[in-house]
């Protein structure tokens, strides 16, 4: 069981805004999450500059560009999470995977470097599969 | 109300409402382990998770969910919320949390089960007598230690022989899907694990995995079952498993269908279940 942060901001919205600039601030791009990453053997970036690559993830929690090799990195995301461990920077508290997180984000909401995927059917599918099998009072008690 | 530690909040997530039963055998499990439960879940209690393109809107989905929770714990004294989903459980603690001020603590339900193991033990009566390789994934790691949490609940059956599978990336199949190549070569190299460690059952951890490994169930004598399916069967709880059935070629009943409204359950249900195999026939 585990106690949940303080709140630090007023909605996660604000968090995200905030805590970008402030992990990229941490970060010194040495690369280390690029190399533990298991991502980058199934995208073929293994020959690409890791320094390179995360000084692109700095520049994107902060809404700038990036690299292509930067943003196929981050948009493969699939939370390993080996990059939190790897990162010598962890103890100054560097969440190297939020990093990671929040500028896959940016790609998506800000440098548009990521197409927006959305899958509007999600929702209504999940509801027509919850009829299938819950019962009246499950439906009602449970969602 | 007083908080109480015995009485949680079981939040299933999203994509569970596929798995009916592995809910309902999740509640069972809580509930023999001593605790008094509240099951939600579903879109109302999104995390946000998913809508990374619309931030604000994921923003306002998480600050619900956190206040719902909240109130749970104020007028009902649950003081703890159990997760199911690896993706809900960091999206609170990483994201959701620093965001909203969350008056409760957070837990995965395999955490919860190994701390009440000396109550569950006593309830395992019946021998599986299965070989089961354990399909696993690198991540949540992070968080919670869930393949060894799983490994010792399973290890605790009497004759169930426990294979651990390889540890793919990612925290569960549905991340891998993003990304070309990758879901197949974790499903093909876990099929692989169990053909050549004569196992007979494949055991998933997670809802999105067994969502992509159902289909293959009974391919080369292999089963596949989630862990709370092999907890409830030593328990001597007979267990069904809808999805499996329908991924296979089933359907539900024409009633559940017309509940479900018919053209919806077409558009929207049969399509998934009728997709081809994750890995091809031999």
């Amino acid at each position: 069981m585990a106690h949940l942060p303080a709140a630090r901001a007023a909605t996660t919205e604000d968090f995200l805004a905030q805590s970008g600039p402030e992990l990229a601030a941490l970060c010194t791009a040495c690369g280390a999450c690029f190399n533990a990453c298991p991502m980058v053997d199934h995208l073929d970036l293994r020959g690409a500059d890791p320094t390179m690559t995360t000084d692109g993830l700095r520049r994107l929690a902060t809404g700038e560009s990036a690299p292509q090799e930067t943003v196929s990195w981050v948009g493969a995301c699939t939370k390993s999470g080996l990059c939190v461990s790897a990162c010598p920077q962890q103890s100054a508290g560097l969440n190297a995977m939020l990093l990671v997180r929040i500028a896959k984000q940016r790609a998506l909401n800000d440098t548009h470097q990521i197409p927006a995927k959305q899958d509007p059917t999600l929702f209504p599918r999940l509801k027509v599969y919850a009829r299938l099998q819950l019962s009246d009072e499950e439906l009602n008690t449970w969602l | 109300m007083a908080l109480t530690e015995d009485r949680v909040t079981f939040w299933f997530g999203c994509n569970m409402l596929r798995h009916a039963e592995m809910i309902r055998l999740s509640i069972m499990l809580l509930e023999r382990a001593g605790y008094d439960v509240s099951t939600v879940g579903g879109p109302a209690y999104c995390c946000g998770t998913a809508h990374d393109h619309q931030p604000h809107a994921a923003s306002n989905m998480a600050g619900r969910t956190v206040s719902r929770f909240n109130e749970a714990a104020e007028k009902d004294g649950r003081g703890t919320v159990v997760t199911w989903c690896p993706s809900c459980h960091m999206h609170m603690s990483d994201i959701m949390a620093p965001g909203n001020a969350g008056r409760f603590d957070i837990a995965h339900i395999t955490e919860l089960l190994a701390d009440r193991a000396d109550r569950l033990t006593p309830l395992l009566k019946v021998p599986v007598k299965r070989r089961v390789l354990l399909h696993r994934h690198m991540g949540f790691a992070t968080h919670v230690a869930v393949n060894d949490r799983v490994a010792d609940v399973l290890s605790r059956i009497e004759g169930l022989v426990l294979i651990e599978g390889p540890a793919h990336p990612g925290h569960m199949c549905s991340a891998l899907a993003t990304v070309p190549g990758a879901l197949d070569k974790a499903a093909s190299e876990t099929w692989a694990a169990a053909v050549a460690n004569r196992a007979d059952t494949v055991c998933t951890i997670f809802h999105p995995c067994h969502r992509e490994l159902a289909v293959l169930d009974g391919r080369n004598d292999i089963g596949v079952a989630n862990w709370v399916q092999l907890v409830a069967e030593a328990m001597g709880v007979n267990t069904s498993d809808a999805y499996r059935d329908w991924r296979k070629g089933g359907a539900p009943d024409i009633a559940a269908i017309e509940r479900a409204d018919q053209s919806r359950y077409q558009l929207l249900v049969e399509p998934e279940i009728r997709r081809a195999p994750i890995l091809p026939a031999d």
